[in-house]
């Protein structure tokens, strides 16, 4: 059974070239624009993974991990943040929040799905 | 419920009827810590049904399996699916349940 | 990748959208300059511009948009003023990233043009107001493997132990243990799992969402131990993870290891990280867990890695081995102890006693004819010498210590006096016993002030004898059979003999008929009461420093002598022995009486036969091959009223001294022994010819000569007229 893994980023282009990789590793992918198109989605559909941005607008990587612990359904979803290095302490406050992995951006296709990999393999 | 359970001559068999993930792992144990009771003789876990089984299930499994031992039951696992097989295998733990475990004809890793 | 080109369409659109919200909100915060939805959305701009070209591969976009990122990110952060200049430098470097996408995506795989290349270093410098280096910062670092594939580690015995610990949180946070180790099994071979429950409460008591599952995993593969340990790095926080290296990895580790370079003393994590045996991450749990022990109780490094199962007990080993081995390359100097010297003292005691113990018990092995006791018996007398030498070797010291010191002494007293001179020192390194180190340096002292105040002439005199102005003092030292040397030597005006005689003749030291050989007038400056100066200055006093000088070297059983050239210069000597303490003795035996002589002084033993020597018996003197040598008989010597009957063989045993030779007439030959100098009492302080004492094994006691005092006096016996000056 293919393992399902969300992807919330505000990039168009982010979600698209992710999702490519990810089917192409034999995952089903659900996108979403940012935190609150996310959970909007998060209701009954079985979810493996997120992978999911910290700086996006309407509602932030942050924001969102704290709403998806209290969602009884996908409060012990694996949640993999996009960090950059520049931001030691949104890495953090990620971690408080409850998103444990991370990837450092900019990436390219194969770092995130090693990450992934060790989390939930396809 | 997650379960379903008949008895017959002593011997409790249940079906589990669902994924054994930590999503459903408070009540899957209520459930199986209901059938850990004096005068169970033996108690058979029919897993075909489950579609995916993560550590806390596993846990579970491996708890229920002390527990059978220290009241002196039997557990006997029944028709692993694919999902248990697959986790049973990549720990090695045929062996340690010690029951048979059937392998489909049409079987593959998932 | 034909599949990415829709991706990159929406890439290109994407950037479009970004880039206008960017100008826009520039535009916008001329009016605001403080409007944050301004800023964020100028920052997220650039940030994301940068997440999808990484994604691509578009390194040089990535480049520059990190650039413009960072300062964006301090401008929201309140680190940096926005004003009218940034404002337009950021507008233009929104259109140089226009360019820099457009380049990318329409000019795949060509490297960018000079201009753009310039173009993004000009704005990087006018945004960060610091030169640019051309560049981008290393996105991924290159995780080199430097292990090789080893086929061997395919042995099933082989494996790696992996340790997984998990906590009670593991599962809520989704770090599903199962999920590592199936994607360990994509690095390798799982062999065996062993689960452990060991906190498991029980079964009413226990939360099925909280984890109990350790993990013991034999793992068979030939990655390196940071990819296996990059397997769980997303545990570290929810996991204790110990990872033991296979048994056939210890091997290559111990290879590495000795492979390391030896240029610098490196700490023990160092080391085992650089060979990959350790990960750093590994390092700073352990080091972490050492700080938190209590003080009493912390323990080496090494000593954890073992009682954690991390790393072997040979790897270990051998790193601390290597460690040491550098350590004693890099700094030799740091590797001293600090004894009490009074310890060192009293060792040496012990070692004299333990060779006379030695020495009464090889006594009895002989007396008794023991012969099985025999080979013991030589076998701890081997033992009892390397003991006794490496207990002298102990307080041997350098003499080069106290020769530099003089350089100190050298520098004011030229300056007081008005001199030029300098000091040369020579053979620094020649070792001498601590105690006899402590005593010289008085009488050294004496000496070099001496050159310093009466050898070396002032400038003025020197150039007018033609000399160089800057007059030169040597300190020398050197080691000469079993004995050291040291020379003091100065290039000053040397001694005048005429001036000291004529003193010596006004002191009644020498009688004005005598005639004495240079060698000999020289040496009278040792005599009490000489100065070869007509007023003492303050600093070597008033001529009664030479004598003392003498009773000082002497009392350590060493000699001085002095040469010198009128106008060339002056050479004193010094002999000394090297130790006070135990001495290797020739033993000899004259009218049943023991004694020892100081072996290195012992030049050879003859048979005293009256055919072959012309031997005077009225001037005691021998013609040893055609050399006159004078000689003395021991018995008679010490035993001056008794009557001797010189029936039996006697022997000859030729001694030197300095260059003064001289024969002892004994009875029997004893050999070599082993001599520990006992010194003797008050009393016998001027006992002539006599040094010192030994109790010999038999606890008898020997007396041990005094090889100098007797030379002269042997050769007072052929030529009184000499009996003045001692030996050279």
């Amino acid at each position: 059974m293919a393992k399902t893994i969300m992807i919330v980023d505000d990039s168009a282009s982010m979600r698209q070239v992710v999702g490519i990789a990810l089917k192409g590793a034999g995952y089903e992918v659900i996108e979403a624009q940012d935190g609150k198109d996310a959970l909007s989605k998060l209701t009954g559909v079985k979810i493996h993974l997120i992978v999911s941005d910290i700086n996006m607008p309407v509602m932030d990587g942050i924001a969102f991990v704290k709403a998806v612990k209290q969602l009884d359904q996908y409060k012990f979803t694996p949640i993999i943040m996009l960090t950059t290095e520049m931001e030691p302490e949104k890495k953090m406050a990620a971690k408080e929040a409850g998103a444990k992995a991370w990837v450092t951006k900019p990436f390219q296709p194969p770092i995130l799905l090693a990450a992934i990999a060790k989390l939930v393999l396809p | 419920m997650a379960a379903k359970a008949k008895k017959d001559d002593g011997i409790l068999h249940l079906s589990i009827k669902d994924d054994m993930t930590i999503y459903n792992a408070q009540s899957l144990k209520e459930t199986l810590l209901g059938y850990c009771h004096t005068g169970t003789q033996e108690l058979q876990l029919d897993l075909s049904a489950v579609n995916e089984i993560d550590s806390a299930g596993l846990q579970l499994l491996l708890l229920l399996k002390a527990e059978a031992q220290k009241r002196a039951f039997t557990l006997r696992l029944l028709r692993h699916s694919e999902a248990v097989i697959e986790v049973f295998e990549l720990l090695k733990l045929g062996m340690y349940f010690g029951d048979p475990i059937v392998i489909p004809a049409n079987w593959k890793k998932s | 990748m034909s599949d990415i080109n829709p991706a990159l369409e929406t890439f290109s659109q994407e950037v479009d959208e970004l880039l206008s919200a960017m100008e826009e909100a520039l535009l916008g915060l001329e009016g605001m300059p403080d409007d944050a939805d301004c800023i964020n959305s100028i920052f997220r701009a650039m940030h994301t511009i940068k997440g999808s070209s990484g994604l691509f591969g578009f390194d040089d976009v990535v480049a520059f948009a990190h650039e413009a990122e960072t300062v964006l990110d301090r401008v929201r952060n309140g680190e940096r003023a926005i004003d009218a200049e940034l404002i337009a430098v950021l507008l233009a470097c929104k259109d140089h990233t226009a360019q820099l996408i457009q380049h990318a995506l329409f000019n795949e795989d060509e490297a960018l043009p000079e201009v753009l290349q310039q173009q993004s270093l000009d704005l990087i410098t006018r945004l960060t107001g610091q030169s640019a280096t051309a560049g981008m910062p290393t996105t991924q670092e290159e995780k080199a493997d430097h292990f090789e594939v080893d086929v061997n580690t395919t042995d099933s015995s082989d494996n790696w132990v992996i340790s997984l610990a998990f906590k009670q949180n593991a599962l809520r946070n989704g770090m599903d243990p199962l999920s590592f180790i199936r994607y360990l099994q994509t690095l390798g071979k799982i062999i065996e799992v062993i689960i452990t429950m060991p906190t498991l409460p029980r079964i009413e008591e226990m939360n099925p969402e909280d984890c109990y599952l350790n993990f013991k995993i034999a793992f068979n593969s030939s990655v390196d131990k940071k990819t296996i340990e990059d397997v769980f790095e997303f545990a570290e926080d929810d996991c204790v993870i110990t990872i033991l290296p296979p048994h056939s990895r210890q091997e290559h580790y111990l290879k590495l290891l000795a492979d390391l370079p030896e240029d610098q003393v490196k700490r023990l994590g160092e080391m085992l990280v650089e060979i990959g045996a350790l990960t750093e991450k590994e390092v700073s749990i352990i080091l972490h867990e050492q700080h938190n022990e209590e003080h009493a109780d912390k323990r080496p490094l090494g000593e954890i890695l073992v009682a954690k199962n991390i790393l072997q007990q040979p790897v270990i080993e051998q790193a601390l081995k290597k460690q040491e081995s550098v350590k004693q390359k890099v700094n030799k100097e740091s590797n001293y102890i600090r004894v009490d010297a009074a310890k060192l003292g009293y060792l040496i005691n012990l070692v004299g006693e333990l060779v006379i113990s030695g020495a009464a018990m090889r006594l009895m092995v002989d007396k008794h004819g023991l012969s099985d006791v025999d080979d013991v018996a030589s076998t701890m007398s081997h033992l009892v010498e390397d003991i006794r030498d490496t207990a002298l070797q102990l307080r041997m010291v350098q003499i080069g210590e106290t020769f530099t010191r003089f350089q100190r002494v050298v520098h004011d007293v030229s300056k007081e006096l008005g001199k030029q001179i300098q000091l040369q020192i020579t053979g620094g390194e020649a070792e001498l016993d601590k105690t006899v180190v402590e005593k010289i340096n008085d009488p050294l002292t004496h000496l070099v002030r001496n050159s310093l105040d009466h050898g070396i002439e002032t400038p003025a005199v020197r150039l007018r004898a033609g000399k160089p102005e800057k007059g030169t003092i040597q300190l020398n030292a050197y080691h000469d059979s079993g004995r050291i040397v040291i020379q003091i030597s100065d290039d000053g005006q040397g001694l005048d003999p005429d001036k000291i005689v004529a003193k010596a003749i006004a002191k009644g030291l020498v009688k004005p008929d005598q005639i004495l050989s240079k060698h000999e007038i020289y040496n009278l400056i040792f005599e009490p009461g000489l100065s070869t100066k007509e007023e003492a200055s303050n600093l070597s006093g008033r001529g009664v420093g030479m004598d003392v000088v003498r009773r000082n070297i002497e009392a350590l059983r060493g000699n001085v002598s002095v040469d010198s050239e009128l106008g060339q210069g002056t050479t004193v000597t010094i002999h000394l022995p090297l130790t006070l303490a135990i001495i290797d003795g020739f033993m000899v035996e004259a009218q049943k009486e023991r004694y020892i002589i100081p072996l290195s002084m012992v030049e050879e033993c003859v048979e005293m036969s009256s055919d072959e020597w012309q031997i005077d018996d009225i001037q005691h003197y021998v013609n040893l091959r055609g050399q006159v040598l004078p000689y003395l008989r021991l018995g008679d010597f010490f035993h001056k009223n008794k009557k001797h009957t010189h029936t039996q063989r006697e022997s000859l045993v030729v001694v030197r001294f300095g260059d003064a030779k001289a024969g002892f007439v004994v009875d029997e030959l004893h050999g070599e022994n082993q001599t520990v100098i006992k010194p003797l009492g008050k009393l016998f302080e001027n006992l002539n010819g006599i040094g010192g004492a030994t109790v010999l094994g038999s606890g008898d006691v020997a007396l041990i000569l005094d090889v100098q005092g007797l030379i002269q006096h042997a050769k007072k016996r052929v030529n009184p007229a000499l009996a003045l000056s001692s030996m050279a």
